[in-house]
């Protein structure tokens, strides 16, 4: 059985594509006008209003071009989304995405580990507690970015919306504060991956996956043990019960 | 919207290409051109279908109007003012297919309904600004001259050039879309488009012709000065 399902593997990849060229599209737009208060106003919170963005990342060439790329992609940004949502939903694929009650302490578990604090990676189930909250996280900030988008896209038409988020100027602070948490958790994301599980590209290709090149079984910390230990089949401790598994007294 | 899987793979790989080679305000492949054309065209019915003419515009409690610090832009190279010497009194025309053709006034204008509104005004930038306009439901001027059922679009012109924008004819008739004449209480200065304009929350600014001097109805979109330019002809909020 594959480690994630296909629709999975097409809604993450197509993910990539789209959101990339929301971003970049949605930069693109923003440079029209780089800057968040209203013509002979001040804005006190962006550090660099009036600043346009750096080409390496904005996309769609001008103005009406990155409009159209924009509102042509948020189509696909959306349906992919709730094919996703969908599945995760119907499939009970969410079980190993939603947070736990220990997740906290299990965070700071991984957290002690990825500093060097612990030896032994934590026991975990098929995502640990850290990637729990990123994973889960990531649907509902999209959600946001793309609610708040609509409610900057139709001010009027779709009024009670915008006024739900506080009137344009708030929907469109809302908007980039929503993604720019997208951006922290995909670079995060694609830091990780690179640094501590670079074989989770096979799985999230493929679908293919074997435990002996699990993080746990490696005990992979960033940078650290991306090759399997040889002759291992799992982690070491993989049959003594941990800590973490030990009930709480009530 | 018709899009052929061959199309839709074809866009799906060269934007996916466009990405790898880094974006760098690259305009995306040529080839994706027409399915965001066919996009664009999709999003307009999508856009009229959920437009209402009960959908208000309002200005945010406590904000403060602009003044002078209001954007102005105009097409020609100086401000467009009318030459009443050269070119006789200023009249507003109103033709195409409707019933009795109007040759309007400004003072005949100033005699109609008056509605004035704190709204705000939508740039296709991003921006907003908050101004208070005082003019003649556009409504009115139509029913006034009767419109012919065949119409559907409303083109907008101007003495600004050749500066023009023509609307879904539901968009013009929506209640907060005025011929102005006014804004903050005073008669329009040739910076805001004296002396009359279109000005209307449900549409971007660039969609809000100034300096204007002819409305004419007619059956099919007739793109504008910046709708030829590549920009959303629907452009509404």
């Amino acid at each position: 059985m594959p480690r994630h399902h296909w629709i999975v593997r097409l809604t993450h990849w197509v993910n990539v594509l789209a959101l990339g060229i929301m971003i970049g599209s949605g930069l693109r737009i923003f440079n029209a006008y780089p800057g968040f208060a209203r013509p002979g106003g001040t804005f006190c919170c962006y550090p660099f209003e009036g600043k346009s963005i750096p080409s390496v990342v904005i996309f769609g060439g001008w103005l009406a071009g990155a409009r159209h790329w924009h509102f042509a992609m948020m189509w696909l940004l959306i349906a992919n989304g709730l094919l996703y949502m969908g599945y995760v939903y119907l499939r009970g694929a969410w079980r190993d995405l939603v947070p736990r009650r220990n997740d906290p302490r299990d965070v700071w578990a991984m957290l002690r580990f990825y500093l060097g604090l612990d030896r032994e990676h934590p026991r975990q189930g098929k995502h640990n507690a850290m990637q729990r909250g990123a994973y889960f996280a990531m649907p509902w900030v999209a959600a946001l970015t793309v609610t708040s988008g609509l409610a900057i896209w139709k001010p009027v038409t779709l009024g009670p919306l915008t006024d739900a988020l506080g009137g344009y100027q708030w929907a469109r602070y809302w908007h980039f504060l929503s993604m720019l948490a997208l951006v922290v958790l995909a670079l995060g994301h694609v830091f990780m991956v690179i640094s501590v599980d670079p074989w989770s590209l096979r799985s999230m290709i493929t679908g293919g996956w074997s435990e002996r090149f699990s993080p746990e079984a490696r005990n992979a910390r960033p940078f650290v043990h991306l090759w399997p230990r040889r002759g291992s089949v799992a982690h070491p401790t993989a049959t003594a019960p941990a800590a973490a598994d030990v009930p709480e007294a009530p | 919207m018709n899009v052929s899987r061959r199309d839709f793979l074809t866009a799906a790989g060269l934007s996916a290409a466009s990405l790898a080679l880094g974006a760098c305000d690259s305009s995306g492949p040529k080839r994706a051109e027409s399915l965001l054309m066919r996009a664009e065209a999709a999003n307009r019915r999508v856009e009229g279908a959920l437009f209402r003419h009960t959908s208000m515009d309002h200005a945010p409690k406590g904000a403060v109007a602009s003044g002078d610090e209001f954007p102005s832009y105009f097409v020609s190279d100086v401000v467009p003012v009318w030459d009443t010497a050269a070119q006789g009194a200023w009249r507003l025309e109103v033709g195409g297919m409707v019933r009795t053709p109007l040759s309007l006034s400004l003072d005949d204008l100033m005699k109609l309904e008056r509605r004035t509104q704190r709204v705000n005004h939508y740039c296709v930038e991003g921006w907003t600004a908050v101004a208070e306009w005082s003019g003649v439901p556009l409504r009115t001027v139509l029913d006034l001259a009767g419109v012919d059922r065949a119409a559907k679009v409303v083109d907008f012109e101007s003495f600004d050039d050749d500066y023009h924008e023509s609307w879904d004819l539901e968009s013009a008739l929506h209640p907060q879309t005025l011929v102005a004449y006014a804004k903050d209480g005073k008669l329009l200065t040739p910076a805001y488009g004296a002396p009359a304009r279109i000005h209307s929350p449900v549409k971007l600014g660039y969609k809000n012709t100034k300096y204007l001097t002819r409305i004419r109805l007619i059956t099919d979109p007739n793109g504008g000065y910046w709708t030829d330019r590549g920009y959303e002809w629907y452009g509404g909020n």
